[in-house]
């Protein structure tokens, strides 16, 4: 770059730095930046600032001018600096403490032709639904999967009174989508779902330092369970029917569960539920690894590998996780508390998952009791313990059923219940001719 | 993450068929067998009879072959290295003939003249009951079923690409491995092989039934329909028994007997094809003619 072309940055840079900089300086750190280094003019422009402390940058024109403008479902969730225009479909203030100061921030959902996304303004300003504003010099974060819009120390909002927008009507507050139990996904946003209480239990919580009573259990319908926690006294009752509107679903490893919150509406319902049959909570490994988790799965396959941690294993008598050479994580050395247990791979042929058995149902399929193998352990050796379980269950195929839970290594079924249930291979193969000479 | 890759149940014919490689793209992702009814084969699980082993390595160092016959129609072969130790003292404590159960990984290796033998690296090898045996039948019969199925509606379609297959209502998971089959395999996979031994296991399952899907018939299978067959078929039978008693002469230079590569690829050339090789052998091994001396090698008595 020349000499001219770096007289208007210089100038701009100047401003900004507002006397902490010689112009001389400047000149020759920007042509350093520029043409020694060969870094873009704005990483230089934003270095310089960076040098010298320059405190002025919510000037304006230095955010402004290299924001880019983007529509709402462009918007990825790693944007740095972007100006969005849309209707505020939602706003409303938050006392937060931040710092140990407390604050106040408005939060909504800004709408445009293409869609909506939840916004935090990070300090307090009017924006009031149903008016159009530009979020100049926006940051996106990604949480929850969900794309959010925040506008923080150099961003500002600016009324855009002439913007017109169609909001698309499927997002929103207002519409949730109905669901049915079965369909909820770690990735459902919103959902209205109808469905029988299993259970109440009031909780008591602290919440910004205030007690506050919350009411968590189980709603159900005929395609599955699901984990419920009602943020406000609703009023629930057990064995009642309700129609929960606009309920949110946070996932938990892996298990979404619903969320009552200040936005939802609960009514009671005259719709006969017929709650989920064992039958219904029956999954594919293909459909778990679909959803990602749930609530009392049952799931039947052969199990194909037993990993390392199967056998006898120690468990710290404090925390109950696993002992390694004696010493806990945690507690260091510690008195293990002997268990056993498998980690096995089941699989259905529609897809493999890690499902973890307990010791009553490991003694069950295995034969071998605690003592057995503690016995075991001391004449030969824990690795010959982890064999012979091996031999005796490589291959079985077993019913079980558990909740599943998903992390970075993939979906993975806490067995709550094993079974060795015999198909009937008979009538099976039966269907299976019949089937097949029909259709030759 | 990858997600483990889920143990295909399927018959020999299916897998030793399954010549065509979809290799990685990106390091650390899987590379899978195509079968020629779209399975996309990175892990099987077989069970059959264990027929023999041979250690083609050290007492110290072992290599481990095998071979497993499934029963419904053929024979999976075994490889055991240093890598799969599990498996291999697991295969060093086996007494063929048994009943086991196998789950591995399915590799692939190509000769000079580019001839493509499937085999299986065993992670877990096991002996099991029948119980077992005939679950795994029913299950990798109701498989190939399912896949044949698939297969002959997507051979229907217009559009045979993974998408066009996906738009038209495919199983996702399924679309990738049709597309490609079809356009690696062509048009018209030999269902008549696959409906066979979902016939075979069938039979096995429901043995008081007489199931019948009304194939050609399995000569070594039923003897007692040979002696009615016609002559000519016979004859036929018996002058391939011939051409592979002669080849076998010529190929025998050392020996050793002949090395079963050879003698396939001769036997192709006299317009005897591996599988009715395979069956040949068989037959020529019940009269006692010849024998193995050891997996790769067949030799006259």
């Amino acid at each position: 770059m020349e000499k001219e072309e770096f007289a208007p940055v210089i100038k701009e840079l100047m401003t900004q730095l507002a006397g902490k900089a010689t112009e001389g300086q400047v000149a020759k750190d920007l042509d350093r930046f520029v043409n020694t280094y060969g870094v873009t003019l704005t990483a230089a422009k934003n270095g310089i600032l960076k040098k010298y402390g320059a405190t002025g940058r919510s000037g304006g024109s230095f955010v402004s001018g290299n924001a880019i403008i983007k529509k709402i479902t462009e918007l990825k969730g790693t944007e740095m600096n972007v100006d969005v225009t849309g209707k505020a479909i939602f706003s409303e203030k938050k006392e937060i403490t931040a710092r140990g100061v407390g604050k106040t921030i408005v939060s909504g959902i800004l709408g445009d032709d293409t869609g909506t996304i939840p916004f935090t303004v990070w300090n307090d300003m009017e924006i009031n639904k149903g008016e159009c504003y530009t979020f100049r010099g926006a940051y996106t974060k990604k949480w929850n999967d969900q794309v959010q819009l925040n506008i923080g120390i150099r961003g500002k909002v600016e009324p855009a009174p002439d913007a017109k927008f169609t909001v698309p009507s499927n997002a929103g507050g207002s519409t949730a989508p109905v669901l049915k139990i079965g369909a909820i996904t770690e990735k459902t946003r919103n959902t209205t779902v109808t469905g029988k209480l299993l259970s109440v239990d009031p909780r008591n919580i602290t919440v910004k330092g205030e007690p506050k009573t919350v009411y968590g259990g189980l709603i159900a319908d005929d395609t599955g369970k699901i984990q419920y926690t009602a943020w406000n006294d609703f009023k629930l009752e057990t064995g009642a029917t309700y129609t929960v509107k606009n309920a949110y679903i946070r996932s938990w490893k892996g298990i979404p569960q619903l969320n009552l919150g200040d936005r939802c509406e609960v009514a009671r319902s005259d719709a006969e539920i017929k709650v989920a049959a064992d039958k219904n909570t029956r999954r594919t490994v293909a459909e778990i690894m679909k959803t990602g988790g749930g609530l009392d799965f049952e799931l039947t396959g052969l199990i194909v590998d037993l990993r390392s941690g199967s056998g006898l294993i120690g468990r710290c008598p404090q925390c109950n996780r696993t002992v390694l050479n004696g010493e806990c994580r945690t507690h260091g050395k510690v008195e293990p508390i002997m268990d056993l247990r498998l980690k096995t791979t089941i699989d259905d042929g529609t897809g493999a998952i890690s499902v973890v058995i307990g010791r009553a149902d490991t003694e069950k399929l295995t034969g071998i009791s605690l003592t057995d193998a503690q016995k075991m352990a001391a004449d030969v050796s824990t690795t010959a313990v982890e064999n012979k379980m091996a031999a005796a269950v490589l291959t079985k195929q077993i019913t079980v059923r558990g909740n599943v839970m998903s992390d970075d290594f993939g979906p993975q079924l806490n067995a709550r219940s094993v079974e060795l249930k015999p198909v009937d291979i008979t009538a099976a193969a039966e269907k299976l001719y019949g089937e097949v000479e029909a259709n030759l | 993450m990858n997600a483990r890759e889920t143990a295909w149940r399927l018959f020999s014919t299916e897998l030793n068929s399954a010549t065509f490689e979809i290799k990685a793209t990106e390091e650390k992702k899987p590379s899978y067998q195509l079968s020629r009814l779209g399975a996309m084969i990175n892990r099987v699980l077989i069970v059959g009879v264990l027929t023999e082993k041979e250690n083609v390595g050290t007492p110290d160092e072992p290599l481990w072959r095998g071979r497993i016959q499934d029963v419904a129609s053929g024979t999976v072969f075994i490889n055991v290295g240093r890598y799969q130790p599990e498996a291999g003292a697991a295969l060093a404590e086996l007494e063929p003939p048994c009943l086991v159960a196998m789950v591995g990984k399915v590799k692939s290796y190509t000769t000079e003249d580019q001839r493509t033998f499937v085999s299986v690296r065993p992670e877990h090898i096991v002996t099991v009951d029948e119980q077992v045996q005939h679950a795994w039948l029913l299950e990798a019969a109701q498989s190939t079923w399912d896949r044949l199925v698939l297969m002959k509606k997507a051979l229907h379609c217009g559009d045979r690409t993974a998408e066009g297959l996906e738009k038209a209502g495919f199983p996702a998971t399924a679309c990738k491995g049709l597309s490609l089959a079809i356009e690696t395999y062509g048009e018209e996979p030999d269902s008549a092989s696959y409906l066979k031994a979902v016939q075979a296991a069938l039979r096995t399952l429901l043995p008081d039934k007489n199931v019948d899907l009304g194939l050609p018939e399995d000569l070594s299978e039923s003897p007692d329909e040979v002696d009615i067959e016609p002559a000519a078929a016979k004859g036929a039978t018996e002058d391939m028994e011939e051409t592979v008693l002669g080849l076998l002469d010529e190929l025998d230079t050392d020996g050793k007997g002949a090395p079963r590569e050879d003698l396939e690829k001769r036997a192709e050339a006299e317009g005897i094809s591996s599988m009715e090789l395979e069956e040949i052998s068989n037959s020529l091994m019940d009269k006692g003619l010849v024998y193995e001396p050891n997996l790769r090698y067949l030799k006259k008595i």
